[in-house]
This record gives structure tokens, C-alpha cells and sequence, in this order.
């Protein structure tokens, strides 16, 4: 079975992470989100992979190449054009991408999964196949049952008790829902589902090939399977998402590093005077990482590699990129620092730069230069504090 | 420094009207501010409500305002939007200032 990953949205609903990072990109803990998506794949013995490309598409195939290093053969669908070096994304749609690789190759030539590059999902797709087979279905869509309060986050799925599609419901309110099964944008489809996605415009999955399916009354299917779904589609869900996972509350999923103390787990050659630091986990600490003596990290926090906590600095329940100094005068509580930005859990965010605060948290290979207003207070705060 | 005082009891609230407290209105404040100690008043309650943006030079100057009305005078922050609202949870002035989310609120705990 071969398998499509859109990866080629401009993630709006992560920035500012994705200012500077596709949403596939975003590391859960340490590796990419997409990474652990095509290591499922490849659990299920998937080998040949199709990715569409478009908004930093460089940090996508830089990184997986051609998919050897992972067990898998991949595929890039660049969607755009390079103007005066910048890529321009041209927008053809989840289903318009799918089109423009078959028109391209006839890629498809046999049942076919296609996944959104940025959920972490480990649903069975054996069982998927088995259920596709059997209903002979054109279309199938892995659905999954979430609380009634959560599902005006998703699109509603309505089943006939054989497991046809009857009708979609796109964010309800709790009481118009008509069912608590969510579409997870996992789908299996046959090659004639191309019959209904035209070619060289803009065409979505869920917003207008799915309507076309169900209007021709053909086959498309729907099934409830259990399985474990970290969506980082939002800040918040990055957030929440990261949480879990350091909490351990995803099967399945394994911390990086070595546990070198309860709850303590970190890369290799770090700086750490263990005695005099107050850590308390869950926390993961990346390689090269720096911590001074008085300083406080709370979990569940990810400190990347790279880092400098200075002398007495306080971290609480963050995310700290790669590279990240945390000045001593710097109390960070609930912050995600990436790409030059301090991120609250909610999505607001300051710029670094443009709002001056490099002497609290700024890049770790930056040379610390404090102005002389900076320095003072500093120092006016800390006597204040410790008065 | 365009600021809007009025009197409450022994506090002296006063309301920054302008947008951005950073280096270049810094020193304007202070000079009005000492103006007010200068006549006799050392408790206020400070408005931050029109600010929706801090710098370091803001914030020292915030503090050098405490330094000089002492342990018998009294400043209460109240009105930081949420990015104001970071840089002082940020730098640890939430410690050396009581914050609160308006003027009625910080009075009413004052009373």
C-alpha cells in the first residue's frame, strides 16, 4: 500500500512557530512530528510515500531526503514557484495535490492512504484495509470518538449503522452535533476516487470531494477506530500535546535520552552541578545544555539542545527551542521560546527583538550585551527580591 | 509624558495616556511623577491600561518612582494588558510591585 502526507499547509494556527517551521516540523520533544508519522507508516509496512511540499518545503526534504534513513522511499510534490528566492505557495488544495502527483505519475495505481503531516497518530491501518476491503468502499475515513464536549473543535461525522457516510457537520455546537465521531483527516481511497477530483484547480477533501461522494450516493465509508491522536493543528494542542507526553500518557511513545534521576531525562554532555540546582521532572533536557548553580526548572518542561540556564534563573512548565539562553533576572513561567518569539500556552506572543527583552531569554549563541537601563534594573530587582 | 491624576483618599491615581512607556518617554514620566511626590504625594495607584508596550527603561523608571517614595509610600500597578503584563511577570516586578487588574480592585483591597 502507498501513502500520501500533506505537508504543504502554511500551519495559521500555529504561528508563530511556523513562522519559521512547517507544522510537520514541529519536534514533539525531539523529533518531528512527521517523523513519527512515516515510522508508523513504516511499522505497517508502507514503503513508497508521496509528501506535498510547499511553505518551507527546504526543512522538509532537507531532512528526510529520499527516505532511506527511515526504511521508506519518498516522493516531494513541490506546490509553488521560486520568485527572486522566496517560495510562493500556489494553493491547489488537499485533494488538488493528490491530483496533480497522479496526473504527474499515475502514482496511485492501488489502494492508498493519505494523512495530514501534523497529527501523531498510531491507528491501525491493517484493520482500516480490512474494513475498506470488505464494505468495498471507494472512500473510507478513520473516524474517532471524542468527548461531546470537544467536538466543536472537528469535523462532525454522521454514520448509517452499516458505516456509510450520511452527512458532515463542520465545528458544531454540542447540541447540534449530531455525533461525538470525528473525521481525523486519516483516509484510505481506491484509484477511482480521482474520477472526482479535477485536475489544475483548487480542490479540498473534506470541503468538497467528500460533499461530491455523498451527492453521487458513492461508496464512501466511515470507521470508529480507538486509537491514540496528539493533534498539534493549534498553539494550545502543541502545548497540551507536549504535556502528555513528558506525563507519559501516551502509549506507546518513548522519552528520548536516558532517565539520569526520577522523571530526569537528557541528552549527552551537559553542565549540570546537580547539587546545586532545584530540578523536578518531568523534564527533558537536551544535549550541549547548560544550567548554572541556584538555578530552578520546574517540569513538565523540554529544555532543547544547546541551552544556557544562567545562575538562579527560573523556568516553570516551558518549552525551550534549541539554542535558548534564560538570563538570571528571568523568571519563565509557561512560555514556549521559538524562533525568536516568547509564546504563551494561549498563542500570544511577543518578538524578542521588538519588544527588548534578549537580557531575559534570547539565542544562547548571541553575545550577551545588556544596556546600561538593562543592567540596572537587573540589579534594582534582585535587590528588591532578595531584600 | 501625557498622565491623568485624580485623588482617592490618600492614593493619587494616576492614568499613563500614552501607548508606549520606552526609552523616550521614560524620563518624562519620572519628572512628572517627582513633580507629584514633590507636592506631598506618596501613595499611588498607576494605571497602565492605555500602555500596550514596555521596555526595560519603562520598567526601571516604574521603579525608581518605588525607590523614592520609600517604605512609608506605596505603588500599586493595575491595567497591564496581557504583553505588559509578561514583561512584568518576565523581569520579576510582579514580586516588588502588588498588581492588580484595575484601579476599583486596587483600591478596594487598600481600603
Amino acid at each position: 500500500m502507498k501513502a500520501m502526507i500533506l505537508a504543504a499547509g502554511k500551519g495559521t494556527r500555529v504561528r508563530p512557530i511556523t513562522y519559521t517551521l512547517p507544522k510537520p516540523m514541529i519536534p514533539l520533544i525531539r523529533k518531528p512530528v512527521m517523523e513519527l508519522l512515516i515510522e508508523h507508516l513504516h511499522r505497517h509496512g508502507i514503503k513508497d510515500i508521496a509528501i506535498n511540499t510547499s511553505h518551507l518545503a527546504p526543512l522538509i526534504e532537507n531532512y528526510f531526503r529520499d527516505g532511506e534513513r527511515f526504511g521508506v522511499r519518498i516522493a516531494y510534490s513541490f506546490e509553488g514557484a521560486l520568485v527572486d528566492g522566496e517560495v510562493q505557495g500556489v494553493a491547489v488544495g488537499s485533494a488538488g495535490g493528490m491530483r496533480k502527483i497522479q496526473d504527474f505519475s499515475g502514482f496511485f495505481d492501488e489502494t492508498f492512504v493519505v494523512l495530514c503531516g501534523d497529527a501523531l497518530v498510531d491507528v491501525d491501518l491493517g484493520r482500516v484495509l480490512q474494513f475498506h476491503k470488505e464494505k468495498k468502499a471507494l472512500a473510507t475515513i478513520v473516524l474517532r470518538d471524542v468527548p461531546r464536549e470537544q467536538v466543536t473543535k472537528y469535523g462532525v461525522v454522521e454514520l448509517h449503522p452499516d458505516g456509510r457516510v450520511l452527512r458532515f457537520q463542520e465545528k458544531p455546537s454540542i447540541q447540534e452535533a449530531v455525533s461525538t465521531v470525528i473525521n481525523t483527516g486519516i483516509y484510505m481511497f481506491e484509484p477511482r476516487i480521482f474520477d472526482f477530483i479535477p485536475s489544475g484547480q483548487e480542490f479540498d477533501i473534506g470541503g468538497q470531494l467528500f460533499p461530491a461522494l455523498v451527492a453521487a450516493n458513492e461508496a464512501l465509508y466511515g470507521v470508529v477506530e480507538p486509537f491514540n491522536w496528539l493533534d498539534i493543528g493549534s498553539i494550545p494542542d502543541f502545548w497540551e500535546g507536549t504535556r502528555l507526553l513528558l506525563e507519559k500518557q501516551l502509549p506507546g511513545f518513548e522519552l528520548p535520552g536516558q532517565e539520569v534521576r526520577p522523571g530526569i531525562h537528557t541528552g549527552i554532555n551537559l553542565r549540570v552541578p546537580w547539587g546545586s540546582v532545584n530540578i523536578q521532572g518531568p523534564v527533558y533536557i537536551g544535549s550541549g545544555t547548560e544550567i548554572g548553580a541556584g538555578a530552578t526548572l520546574i517540569g513538565p518542561s523540554v529544555v532543547g539542545s544547546g541551552c544556557v540556564l544562567q545562575e538562579g534563573a527560573t523556568v516553570r512548565e516551558c518549552i525551550l527551542g534549541d539554542y535558548t539562553r534564560v538570563s538570571s533576572a528571568a523568571v519563565l513561567e509557561r512560555k514556549i521560546i521559538s524562533g525568536g518569539k516568547c509564546i504563551d500556552p494561549n498563542g500570544k506572543y511577543l518578538d524578542i527583538n521588538e519588544s527588548q527583552i534578549g537580557w531575559i531569554v534570547d539565542d544562547a549563541r548571541k553575545q550577551m550585551q545588556l544596556t546600561a537601563a538593562e543592567a540596572e534594573l537587573w540589579e534594582q530587582v534582585m535587590d528588591q527580591v532578595t531584600a | 509624558m501625557k498622565i491623568e491624576n485624580k485623588e482617592v483618599g490618600r492614593y493619587l491615581v494616576v492614568k499613563i495616556l500614552e501607548p508606549r512607556m520606552g526609552a523616550d518617554r521614560a524620563a518624562s514620566f519620572k519628572d512628572e511623577m517627582c513633580k507629584l511626590i514633590d507636592q506631598g504625594h506618596m501613595a499611588f495607584v498607576l494605571d497602565l491600561s492605555e500602555v500596550n508596550f514596555i521596555d526595560s527603561t519603562g520598567l526601571g523608571a516604574i521603579l525608581s518612582i518605588l525607590k523614592r517614595v520609600g517604605k512609608s509610600g506605596d505603588i500599586i500597578v493595575t491595567g497591564t494588558s496581557d504583553t505588559v503584563g509578561s514583561m512584568f511577570k518576565l523581569t520579576r516586578m510582579d514580586r516588588v510591585f502588588q498588581m492588580f487588574p484595575t484601579v476599583d480592585e486596587a483600591l478596594a483591597a487598600r481600603v
